[in-house]
């Protein structure tokens, strides 16, 4: 029986991962944007199921927004990445401190 | 019943491995094809949970948009991904130990009450699968219409946004100038000359 719970525990544990993810790279920013890729798809998750579990046809018109504001997101740093690279010649995370000083 | 149980625990587990290799791989490109396979693994878990116009718009949007962005980003910047292995085990039992704490806590919340979760899963019927692309588009241009136009403006804003980031003029390239050949003016260019009559 596929319950509402079995979904959450999914979305949870793959929220986990990017949560690990952004936290253990520390020299590539690429990989930290796919990080949070990886959560926004776990929260559309949650919202497809309870969704579909209360029968409420919202979480779905939420999800389409989140996606839209993500994908938005998701160029928009990619943009900023390509202009910090041609800038510094890096891409590390740990390098990253132009602001200080 | 039995079927759609084997449906989800393999793609479950398929997502789950996909989503461990986006963070475990060293080279990026293997990172972005291993979150190509999450997310068409996530489009067809949502599939199973009857909605399946955001799952076709998941798989188009996602890998056919951002992830082929995110892999021309990458083989643009040629990254050198040998520097990357070092630096990478200091602080991994932080985050490992941060992510099991996140998971056990989510994890314990959704199965300690689980008295209210399965009140809410008999509340389940197939009501909403009729046409669920007639419905959402019913719902998104009569009740949400402002938030719709609002997402256009944004997606707009990102186009200005990131041609602006990265747009760079070079110098030494033989092209036009608009503004330049608009603005030139015939008094600076041409000079007249009078010529005079040959003496013959």
């Amino acid at each position: 029986m596929l319950t509402l719970q079995s979904y959450l525990t999914l979305s949870a544990i793959v929220f986990s991962i990017g949560i690990t993810g952004i936290v253990i790279n520390r020299k590539n920013i690429i990989i930290v944007m796919m990080c949070t890729e990886l959560l926004l798809i776990s929260v559309n998750f949650n919202f497809i199921a309870f969704s579909h579990f209360l029968n409420d046809l919202s979480g779905q018109v939420f999800v389409f927004f989140i996606l839209t504001v993500a994908a938005a997101e998701a160029a928009i740093g990619l943009a900023i990445l390509v202009a910090l690279y041609r800038n510094k010649k890096s891409i590390s995370v740990s390098e990253l401190n132009k602001l200080r000083n | 019943m039995m079927l759609l149980e084997i449906i989800f625990y393999s793609f479950a587990s398929v997502l789950i491995c996909a989503s461990l290799g986006v963070i475990l791989f060293k080279n990026p490109v293997y990172s972005a094809v291993s979150l190509i396979l999450a997310f068409i693994t996530t489009g067809l878990l949502w599939l199973l949970l009857e909605a399946e116009f955001l799952a076709i718009v998941l798989v188009l949007v996602y890998v056919g948009a951002v992830m082929v962005l995110f892999l021309f980003v990458i083989m643009m910047l040629n990254i050198n991904t040998e520097e990357e292995k070092s630096g990478f085990t200091k602080i991994a039992p932080v985050a490992i130990f941060l992510g099991l704490v996140v998971a056990a806590e989510l994890i314990a919340l959704f199965w300690i009450q689980s008295e209210q979760f399965s009140g809410v899963a008999s509340l389940s019927n197939s009501d909403l699968s009729s046409n669920n692309t007639l419905l959402l588009g019913t719902e998104l241009f009569t009740k949400y219409i402002l938030s719709f136009e609002i997402a256009g403006f944004i997606l707009l804003l990102a186009i200005i946004v990131s041609i602006s980031l990265t747009l760079r003029s070079r110098k030494n390239v033989k092209k036009q100038v608009a503004r330049d050949q608009i603005s030139a003016d015939p008094k600076q260019r041409v000079r007249m000359v009078d010529i005079k009559r040959g003496g013959s």
